[in-house]
């Protein structure tokens, strides 16, 4: 381990490129957080709207372990996050594929996806609540809202951007409508699918803050506002970098996720599957 | 169309006549009266320049389009569709990325049912014989741009059509490989005894691997002349130094006006 170290790092220090990095973006933001902390000690940032960075810390310990009071608010909010991105991304899908199987449907449609592509989902959030009335369901209401978009673009830019070449293949083969359908556009669609997933996901964190704000009950989004309408704002910073943890955990989970699901895309996944459909055919083969 | 006409269609696997294919409108005329009748077990190369109507011919006899005038036939019955009896390998491999070497090739048997045992061991010996026994798992995007010709060819064969149609099936890969292809494409034609026709814009390529050279030319597309290969078979690259083969070249090269 020492030797590939020192053969692969910089001879003037005998470090790896990596253990190198990881100290230097290290101290980049050990160094950020000591100029924040003495700039509100001293008085020079404003400490009501940038506390010391000791008392975001002191926060965090507060309502995660003394108060306890964020995880109820968490749990609330990202059960909401998931009901609407797994509702609007159904629907997307679903939708989707349908256009885009539908040459009829499609030249209809089109008009009304770029009005609705020009126009901010989020202006609607106000009547979707006097539709629903307050409540859960409303705010998932406005989360599909934020979510639907982009799963449904990439699904149909997906379905009808099939591979001309496969599709002559597959026609040459006397493949039937829906054999095209199961074994050419739908797996072929898949990596763009997943990308607008991830966009969805994105877009639900989002879109549950902004429900959050207009209902302020419960969830991340209200805690916030509580905090800082009683300027604790070291509470709410807390709450903030909360949000962005949980994005950073959501986004690696999306990642692992595409690796699974579109595994031909990548090295690994083409190694994992191939082994596993090979142990498959010999069991077939048993069979 | 009278009895001898059909006892004449009989005969040959692949037959057209006064076949046309106009597109766009009627204003591009993409293959004009071709007339041809191609005999069991022979290898044909189309050869000629873009616009010639190659490609037009071979996807009218694949069933993928339809023939503005005239009518082929194959195996004596006519063509109005994709069928069974003939199968197409085009110039880029066309796999399925999601799929192993071996699923690729499985392919064509799944559009027509359930795939058996018998067809999972024709799939792995047609991919031993292309010289992919090992790759039986790998995916697509494992393996390089001659492997991936390989696998279609494999796939090509597993259709257990006897008429193969092959569009420029090796033209984007590097000549050596190319040539390598080639010579195993015409050991594998030859042990299965299908009629293979062959697109190509090389006209050595062309020659070498043919019975019969069909030169094409242009607006409108039409089969100008029909050179008959008469060298020795199994052929080696060699051939391709001989006086014989340097004529028939030059041959189809006046043709083409290309000289």
């Amino acid at each position: 381990m020492a030797a590939t170290a020192i053969s692969r790092g910089m001879p003037r220090s005998g470090m790896s490129t990596g253990m190198r990095r990881i100290l230097t973006h290290g101290g980049i933001f050990v160094a950020l957080i000591l100029a924040w902390e003495v700039g509100a000690r001293t008085g020079f940032l404003d400490p009501l709207f940038f506390p010391k960075p000791s008392a975001i810390l002191a926060s965090f310990w507060r309502i995660y372990f003394v108060q306890g009071n964020i995880w109820y608010h968490l749990y609330v909010s990202l059960g909401l996050v998931f009901a609407g991105f797994a509702a609007g991304s159904i629907l997307g899908i679903a939708l989707g594929s349908l256009v885009g199987f539908n040459s009829l449907v499609r030249r209809f449609i089109k008009p009304y996806v770029i009005v609705l592509e020009a126009t901010p989902r989020i202006a609607v959030a106000p009547l979707l609540i006097a539709a629903l009335g307050f409540g859960a369901q409303s705010k998932i209401a406005i989360i599909m809202l934020v979510c639907f978009f982009a799963p449904f673009i990439n699904t149909l830019s997906g379905v009808v951007n099939v591979n001309e070449e496969k599709l002559e293949l597959f026609k040459s083969l006397g493949a039937s409508k829906m054999q095209i359908l199961r074994k050419l556009v739908l797996p072929e669609a898949v990596p763009v699918i997943m990308a607008g997933e991830r966009l969805a996901l994105t877009a639900a964190l989002s879109g549950v803050l902004v429900a959050e704000f207009i209902q302020r009950d419960q969830g991340i989004g209200s805690l916030i506002l509580v905090y800082t309408r009683n300027l604790n704002m070291a509470s709410a910073f807390a709450c903030i970098f909360t949000l962005t943890i949980v994005g950073f955990l959501i986004f690696k989970g999306m990642e692992i996720l595409d690796r699974r699901i579109a595994f031909w895309n990548h090295e690994d996944g083409m190694a994992r599957v191939g082994a596993l459909r090979k142990g498959r055919w010999a069991k077939q083969a048993e069979a | 169309m009278g009895q001898a006409t059909a006892a004449q269609v009989s005969e040959a696997v692949v037959s057209g006549s006064s076949v046309g294919k106009t597109f766009a409108n009627g204003t591009v005329v993409a293959l004009d009266d071709a007339n041809f009748s191609i005999e069991k077990g022979s290898f044909i190369s189309l050869v000629g320049p873009s616009g010639c109507g190659k490609s037009t011919l071979l996807r009218l006899i694949a069933g993928l389009i339809e023939p503005t005038s005239g009518a082929l036939h194959l195996h004596g019955t006519r063509v109005d569709g994709p069928r069974q009896d003939v199968a197409m390998m085009f110039q880029r491999a066309t796999l399925l990325e999601w799929r192993t070497a071996v699923e690729n090739v499985l392919l064509p048997t799944e559009m027509r049912g359930k795939v058996t045992s018998a067809d999972r061991d024709r799939a792995m010996e047609l991919l031993k014989l292309v010289g992919l026994g090992d790759f039986a798992f790998s995916f697509p995007a494992q393996l390089s741009g001659g492997m991936q010709q390989r696998v279609a060819l494999a796939r090509l064969l597993q259709t257990g059509a006897d008429v193969l149609l092959l569009d420029e099936p090796f033209g984007a890969l590097d000549e050596f490989t190319r040539e390598r292809l080639n010579i195993e494409l015409l050991r594998i034609v030859g042990e299965i005894g299908a009629t293979t026709i062959f697109v190509t814009h090389n006209i050595s390529e062309a020659i070498f691997l043919a019975d019969q050279v069909y030169v094409m030319t242009p607006r409108p597309g039409r089969i100008a002349r029909v050179i008959d290969v008469p060298l020795a078979r199994p052929r080696e690259l060699s051939v391709q130094l001989s006086p014989e083969f340097n004529h028939l070249v030059e041959e189809a090269r006046v043709t083409l006006g290309a000289l």
